[in-house]
């Protein structure tokens, strides 16, 4: 099958090559880029943790939340958050399944993107009642008061579903690091790295045996992740369609949540990617080939979605209910019909640009379009949530939402958050993995014959 | 190399005279119960479209995936879809019977029913009937088109029409996506015209395509005895095994996401479909359905020694074909006997003999050309894939 195939990997790199390339940039003195980075994302974090903290001093009133509207940001950014962080463990472990060769290349630093998308996605629930004090009250710890979490709420089942996600997705990404931190270990010039390395990489010596258990245990995981890659979502969409509420409550939103978190997910790790590749200089790692692969999974999922808005707008009228009807000719033409547009533009007419490869291979037009998908899937959430509430059954309570200052800085320093998260991770750890690249290249199978090409 | 079905084999005259045997008994059940005949005649229809329709999505994801494995068994599939438009004329008997089938085309009962009349513009006789003549122009056109493209790429050698069906396939996957919905909506979701779930098209498919990855299944392992033995591997059995057991899991995440939302949000106008398949001895089917179309295969399938073997292979296509039948008989039913499930020898008959013709047409197309893509590039990659 890989007879006539491209190459995954570009340029006739040796394993040493490959070696070289990943760990020098960690290896290397710091950029002086990546302080100026590191400074603007860690200012934007603190005004996250200001942000919280002036949330928790007043409470929930600094938001613009409010009768009907009782669900604002704080639930759209969990939504989007936890989206985002659907593509990694997709890539690592419902496409290594599938034997999908080219995930190699971006599974690592998506999977990372993946855990800081989870961490940012957890702060929400935790913080959305503004009394942070009382956060233990979500875990179902042994308590005299009997206080119990109401476990029939699927905002509980939130809980479970997106912290398994969690822990599951750090243990997968850490048991991948394994051989590449012992990479590192070895290559290390001065004791300090030398012992964090050692320390990190359990031991491993790269012997038969230990690679033996290595693949088994990444097998099980993969496995393991697959049915969570597909609950943490649909667990998300019960939030809304366990109700009763029009625009909510429909039966296909846990798949189409799901084609929505992949869609998300992979818009945003091409964003990174295409940043990644061009800073580090890893083009030849990370081709063309993967960003057009990725193309073509966001437009798979594009048209999913789209799928899911059409059918969800037929039935709403072939349901013969008047607030089903209402909620969704309102949600095209009514107060908040800029959302709507912006949402179906975004997400389903710009993918559509993929359909030519010129485009797709093209990395300026990959990267805007990808920007429009980030955009589109939040705003997404945003009509789900907004035009769901704001028109409810009493015509009393109407009333045009709007953001306040608080919630439009706590969005923005969530993504200080991330970008902290994820800009330590591309200066301390191996951003490729380079021992499963490695795998994919020529020089791995066992019938390859070097034709003289020494390179 | 030429690997063909010899002209006028038994299995074809065996399915001709079955089929033409059961249509003749269905007929005679006509007379003598044509509510019943309907109802049956529905269900044994949608049971064979769900295989016709199976077949295009199997060749249309295998041109754009551009899979290599499945190119051996490709033929297989593209015969279920080239008699799409023959399965058009099994349609007749459902256009003749929409008064004893559908509650929405009695004029007197819209009278008296203002959410039908709000469906009305939709649920018509006239639309109804033109929506089907869409579906099948749409779906005979696929189906006949990429069928000629692997035959001419057969005779003529010519790679060219592969990689038309690849450009050709994205398009039409996305119209396949609609019409099957559509006509999941039409067919079986408006028996009861009240009740409505945005899932029911994804329902649909993920059960037509899990029995169409089992019979499937079914053939390859029936012709790996003779003319493709040398072609055919455990590796390919295996292949197949994993595609039944992930639409048998995506079948149930389906049917779950539907139960479970209704069931929470507990409002009556959408419950009601649900009790009716709870009521009486509708229960036992409502649970011979979860075990057997999901508890029981997720747990054997798991083991992958199960897909590798080809006798434990062909009895659990068997019995997955049957989960689908009885699935398609758990939609449809109900809204003819209310009380309690009742097997009638015409839920029998229509599917032999609708069942017989589907698979009389398969082996006519099977034997007029080679058994596999000879000229397909990736043919021996195909042969040797390792899994």
């Amino acid at each position: 099958m890989a007879s006539q195939a491209e190459p995954l990997i570009l340029g006739h790199p040796t394993f040493r090559t490959i070696t070289d390339d990943v760990s020098q940039l960690t290896e290397r003195k710091t950029p002086l880029p990546w302080y100026f980075l590191f400074a603007m994302a860690v200012s934007l974090a603190l005004l996250l943790f200001g942000m919280l903290a002036y949330l928790f001093i007043e409470g929930v009133g600094v938001w613009g939340v409010n009768i009907p509207i009782a669900w604002g940001w704080a639930i759209i950014n969990f939504v989007f958050w936890v989206g985002i962080g659907h593509a990694g463990t997709l890539i690592s472990a419902i496409l290594f399944l599938l034997r999908q060769k080219w995930r190699t290349s971006i599974n690592r630093f998506a999977e990372a993107m993946t855990i800081f998308a989870v961490i940012c996605a957890l702060i929400f629930p935790s913080v959305h009642v503004g009394r942070i004090w009382l956060v233990y009250w979500l875990f179902p710890y042994p308590n005299q008061m009997a206080m119990w979490p109401n476990f029939r709420s699927p905002l509980e089942w939130d809980i479970f579903a997106v912290f398994t996600y969690f822990v599951v997705s750090a243990m997968f990404w850490f048991v991948g690091l394994v051989p590449d931190l012992a990479t590192l270990r070895d290559r290390a010039k001065n004791l300090r790295r030398k012992k964090i390395f050692g320390f990190l990489a359990l031991g491993w010596r790269g012997g038969n045996r230990q690679w033996k258990h290595y693949e088994l245990a990444y097998l099980l995981l993969a496995g393991l992740s697959t049915p969570l890659v597909l609950s943490v979502h649909s667990v998300v969409s019960t939030d809304f369609a366990t109700s009763q509420l029009p625009g909510w409550h429909t039966t296909i939103f846990p798949p189409y949540f799901v084609a929505g978190a992949v869609f998300s997910g992979f818009a945003m790790v091409t964003t990174l990617a295409i940043i990644v590749r061009r800073v580090f200089h890893i083009e030849h790692i990370i081709t063309l080939k993967h960003l057009e692969n990725m193309a073509k999974v966001m437009l798979a999922t594009s048209l999913m979605v789209g799928y899911a808005y059409s059918v969800e707008f037929f039935i709403a009228w072939y349901s013969g209910n008047m607030y089903e009807r209402f909620v969704f000719i309102n949600r095209a033409l009514g107060p908040y019909a800029w959302g709507y547009w912006t949402m179906i533009t975004c997400n389903v007419l710009v993918p559509q640009l993929f359909w030519f490869k010129k485009l797709r291979t093209s990395i300026p037009v990959l990267f805007i379009a990808t920007i429009f998908i980030n955009i589109g899937m939040w705003f997404e959430r945003f009509v789900i949530i907004v035009s769901s509430l704001s028109q409810d059954f009493l015509p009393s309570s109407w009333a045009y939402y709007r953001p306040t200052w608080g919630d439009i800085l706590t969005f923005i320093g969530s993504f200080g958050l991330f970008f902290s998260l994820f800009l330590l991770f591309v200066r301390f750890l191996p951003i490729v993995a380079m021992a499963e690249v490695k795998g994919v290249l020529p020089e791995a199978n066992p019938h390859y014959e070097n034709k003289g090409e020494h390179s | 190399m030429n690997i063909q079905l010899t002209k006028n084999s038994l299995a074809t005259k065996v399915s001709l005279i079955i089929g033409v045997l059961g249509l003749a008994l269905s007929l005679l059940g006509f007379f003598a119960n044509h509510e019943q005949f309907f109802y049956s005649w529905l269900v044994a229809f949608a049971f064979w479209m769900s295989i016709a329709l199976g077949g295009l999505f199997f060749v249309l994801i295998h041109h754009l995936s551009g899979a290599v494995w499945s190119v051996v068994l490709r033929r297989f599939p593209e015969s279920f879809m080239a008699i799409l438009p023959f399965m058009a004329i099994f349609f007749f008997p459902i256009a003749l019977g929409l008064y004893d089938l559908y509650h929405w085309a009695h004029a007197d009962a819209i009278a008296h029913d203002a959410l039908l009349q709000e469906k009305a513009p939709y649920l018509n006789i006239v639309f109804f009937i033109l929506r089907t003549v869409f579906f099948f122009i749409v779906w005979s056109v696929f189906g006949r088109l990429f069928y000629r493209f692997s035959i001419k790429n057969d005779v003529t050698g010519d790679a060219g029409y592969i990689t038309k069906a690849k450009k050709i396939s994205p398009p039409a996957v996305i119209l396949f996506a609609f019409t099957v919905t559509f006509a999941a909506f039409d067919w079986l979701m408006s028996l009861d015209p009240h009740w409505y779930s945005t899932i029911f098209g994804v329902y649909y498919f993920a059960g037509s395509t899990m029995a169409t990855y089992a019979i499937t299944t079914l053939f390859v392992l029936y012709f790996a005895k003779g003319p493709l033995a040398n072609m055919v591997s455990v590796e390919h059995y295996h292949d197949l095994g994993k595609l039944i057991f992930t639409f048998t899991i995506f079948w149930a995440y389906m049917t779950f996401s539907q139960y479970f939302l209704i069931w929470y949000a507990n409002i009556p106008e959408e419950t009601v479909w649900f009790a009716h398949r709870w009521h009486g001895s509708w229960k036992v089917v409502t649970l011979v359905l979860a075990v057997g179309h999901f508890v029981l295969p997720f747990f054997i399938m798991l083991v992958r020694a199960v897909k590798r073997n080809p006798l434990a292979l062909t009895i659990f296509a068997l019995w997955m074909l049957l989960m689908h039948f009885i699935d398609i008989f758990w939609l449809v039913m109900p809204n003819l006997h209310k009380e309690g499930a009742v097997f009638s020898w015409m839920d029998a008959t229509t599917m032999i003999g609708i069942g017989g013709l589907f698979l009389w047409l398969v082996f006519l197309h099977l034997s007029k050309h080679s058994l596999v893509p000879i000229n397909d590039p990736q043919l021996q990659n195909s042969i040797h894939h390792t899994g």
